[in-house]
């Protein structure tokens, strides 16, 4: 009751002030600004989201492809192929992780191909057994592009002594069998996700222009924000560095097994972070309306310089980090930490002033545990 | 009827302090409310709610078992919830001869004399225990369809669910914070039955404390209503607000941090704070008018914090069967059946009883339940629950 009688005053003080500048069409939220969502949403979705999908879904069919000729011929030619199609893709899907939306939203498609650390007990005992159903969501951390990363590297400390484990081990059929499994599912959930966005989810996305929280300007923002701060920041670098625990933790490296990989898939994620911020389509320098374009019809093109600037000054500081993550938090974590507090300044300007600016309410809290 | 019970408070408070100069009565006393929850007398603190601390203590370890798949039995989380064959890790809650299921729906003001109602309560949670650990374990590795209990994927993790796709785990936990916290606050601690009990009124004003302490029976009935909210260990006793949303508590201080942090319910952790503290205050000072007073907005903003969650899950949960994220909505609908569960523990000051009626809960429960429950429950219906609630509370459902 008092809150409502303050709202009231509250309504009776707006409308006695704003009644003089009525006709200016852009003084309350984003609902009557002029800006063309439709338009960005159709950049987004045809010329980043679904080239990007259709990238990693390439990839990924290769992948497939590989992991079979690896199983019916596990020589070092095979392995050597299927690593190289593993970083390929593993790298390409840096791309599309931030759009959990729909299809991908649905299947838990993120949960499913990027959970780490990966639990190798779990998958040392799957394997073992022989028995496992990775459809199932607490198998999160015993598949995906973790998965593949340990049964490619982490079996042994060279070539031979991983070769070895689909060769001459005892379990060396179950070895091959689950990660063929493994590969199989990375690449039947990205082709799925892929057919959404060739197929009717498309439209869906793009003609859902409402400025409410429903509307898929305030939904996809709200993931790509989301994304940046728990899966960029304290994923690649909060986490490993101990920036959010106070206690380092190389064993939540991205690509831990492979160890001179993290850096490359960290650069990626955060360069693709940029390219949604500023437009680009994928795969080539060509940009079209994005939250830069947004910004600056909201006369917030001062805004979109700091996000933009921010993003390069954490590009010049991620440079100097270890091709390894997991060495640089081994040999000189202060970068690490370095690195997270640029990010965590971006976090803010994403979070707190684009959203502001573009009237988004933060959709997402700290989960509560439980 | 509440824009009055506010302008009669409003006048009540502007009356005690007009008249408190020229009056003697201890009744008319002007009650400074205190900077910080610390009482004394003869230099000992008058602050004591330990069985209460042993009690959260007791439901945090209970709840963290909810999903123990691997070591966890049914036996074990009944005897946790009963406090029988030293099931506790924590060694001192098995020494203690306090249990949580004791005081489930047991408040002086809504159960005394309402045993049948009591049990079928306290028999409810008994059985989201034994469902947990018997029919969710044996398909905790299977996958969840409409009708068929089994895990679903919510984010990153994985959530367990029954047949309708309700988290018991959810059930009891947001049960509790109604059936055990709110409970026993607002119907039992803070009642006239319990403060004014036998010659309680007549020992508080002449400060005869309880044997061997140094409380009086009305100072300690006040602080074990101030305990089952702020009495988790990672709370300071005299200044709980500073860890507001930031403490270990997951149960009712930890909502109301989430509520107080929805800008429309702003101020709501700070004004229950100055209740608890104006209400001891007055308590020491022998003003029981005031101290009601004071119970009486206790008692509003805590119902209010369980229906706020409540809309805001059902909302939640709305959006996301909206998306098609069943396993997202299935979780906050199952948080959201919890609150619903605890409304009928809530008390509405200007009546005496719950905002809503026992059986408007009972068919919002139903109607969440039917049929396949959450996998087929509309937004309509959601829409609905929402609107009836917020309504019965006074505030909108956007606002929640």
């Amino acid at each position: 009751m008092k809150i409502s009688r303050i709202l009231i005053l509250a309504c009776l003080v707006f409308a006695a002030c704003s009644t003089e500048d009525d006709g200016s069409g852009d003084g309350g939220g984003n609902t009557d600004d002029n800006f063309d969502r439709g338009a960005m949403l159709a950049n987004w979705a045809d010329n980043i989201i679904l080239p990007s999908y259709e990238n990693l879904d390439e990839d990924s069919g290769k992948l497939e492809d590989l992991a079979k000729s690896f199983v019916e011929n596990p020589g070092n030619t095979e392995l050597i192929a299927l690593r190289a199609q593993f970083k390929v893709a593993y790298q390409n899907f840096q791309s599309v992780s931030m759009f959990d939306i729909g299809k991908a939203e649905e299947l838990n498609y993120r949960s499913f191909l990027n959970t780490y650390p990966l639990n190798p007990n779990d998958v040392e005992s799957k394997i073992a057994s022989g028995s496992y159903n990775l459809t199932l969501p607490s198998s999160y951390d015993e598949q995906g592009f973790p998965a593949l990363d340990y049964l490619l590297f982490g079996l042994g400390s060279t070539s031979e002594e991983v070769l070895g484990k689909y060769t001459l081990d005892a379990n060396a059929e179950n070895y091959k069998a689950y990660l063929l499994e493994v590969a199989t599912r990375i690449n039947a959930l990205t082709a799925e996700v892929t057919a959404s966005w060739q197929g009717d989810y498309r439209d869906t996305f793009v003609n859902n222009t409402s400025s409410s929280s429903n509307g898929s300007v305030d939904r996809l923002t709200n993931k790509y924000v989301m994304y940046f701060e728990k899966f960029l920041r304290s994923g690649k670098i909060g986490f490993p560095s101990g920036a959010i625990t106070g206690t380092p933790s190389p064993i939540n490296v991205e690509s831990y097994y492979s160890g001179d990989f993290s850096k490359q898939l960290y650069l990626q994620a955060l360069s693709s972070s940029k390219d949604f911020f500023i437009g680009k389509h994928f795969g080539d320098a060509q940009t079209g309306e994005s939250y830069q374009s947004y910004l600056e019809a909201l006369d917030r093109g001062d805004l979109a310089d700091d996000i933009l600037s921010q993003f390069n000054t954490i590009q010049a500081r991620s440079g100097e980090l270890d091709q390894s993550l997991r060495n640089q938090v081994e040999t000189n974590n202060t970068l690490m930490l370095e690195v997270h507090d640029e990010l965590q300044k971006e976090v803010v300007l994403l979070k707190l002033d684009m959203l502001q600016a573009l009237s988004i309410s933060v959709d997402y809290v700290d989960s509560d545990g439980d | 009827m509440k824009k009055l019970l506010f302008s009669a408070v409003l006048a009540g408070v502007t009356l005690v302090s007009c008249t408190s100069d020229d009056s003697l009565s201890p009744e008319n006393e002007k009650v400074e409310t205190p900077a910080t929850y610390n009482f004394e007398r003869d230099n000992s603190s008058t602050v004591d709610y330990n069985g209460q601390t042993t009690r959260l203590q007791m439901a945090a370890e209970l709840n963290s078992n909810f999903t123990n798949f691997d070591n966890a039995t049914e036996e074990l989380l009944l005897n946790m919830f009963a406090n029988e064959n030293a099931p506790f890790e924590n060694a001192s809650l098995n020494e203690s001869s306090k249990s949580i299921k004791s005081k489930v729906a047991a408040s002086n003001l809504y159960f005394s004399t309402n045993t049948v109602e009591s049990t079928e309560i306290k028999n409810d949670f008994d059985t989201y225990i034994s469902e947990q650990m018997t029919t969710i374990k044996s398909a905790k590795d299977q996958l969840a369809e409409a009708g068929v209990a089994g895990q679903i994927g919510d984010g990153d993790r994985e959530r367990y669910v029954n047949e309708k796709g309700l988290e018991y785990n959810q059930a009891f936990a947001k049960g509790l914070i109604g059936a055990l916290l709110l409970d026993q606050i607002a119907n039992n601690y803070l009642s006239s039955a319990v403060l004014d009990e036998g010659d309680n009124r007549a020992n508080n004003d002449a400060e005869i404390t309880e044997d061997g302490k140094a409380y009086t029976t009305m100072e300690h009935k006040w602080d074990e209503a101030y305990g089952y909210l702020y009495g988790d260990p990672s709370i300071p006793s005299a200044n709980p607000n500073t860890v507001l949303n930031e403490s270990d508590d997951r149960l009712l201080f930890s909502y109301l941090g989430q509520v107080d942090e929805d800008e429309d319910f702003a101020g709501i952790a700070n004004e229950t704070f100055e209740a608890f503290k104006t209400g001891r205050a007055a308590i020491v000072a022998g003003n029981y008018s005031e101290r009601d007073e004071q119970v009486a907005i206790i008692r509003e903003n805590l119902s209010k914090v369980i229906a706020v969650r409540a809309v805001h899950y059902l909302q939640g949960g709305k959006t996301n069967i909206e998306d098609g994220n069943f396993g997202a909505a299935f979780h906050e609908l199952s948080e959201g059946f919890g609150f619903i569960y605890s409304l009928r523990f809530t008390h509405d000051p200007s009546t005496g009883a719950p905002y809503l009626s026992k059986a408007q809960i009972d068919t919002y429960k139903e109607q969440l339940l039917s049929g396949n429950g959450f996998w087929d429950v509309t937004p309509e219906t959601l829409d609905a629950i929402s609107e009836e609630i917020a309504a019965a509370f006074g505030f909108s459902v956007s606002e929640a």
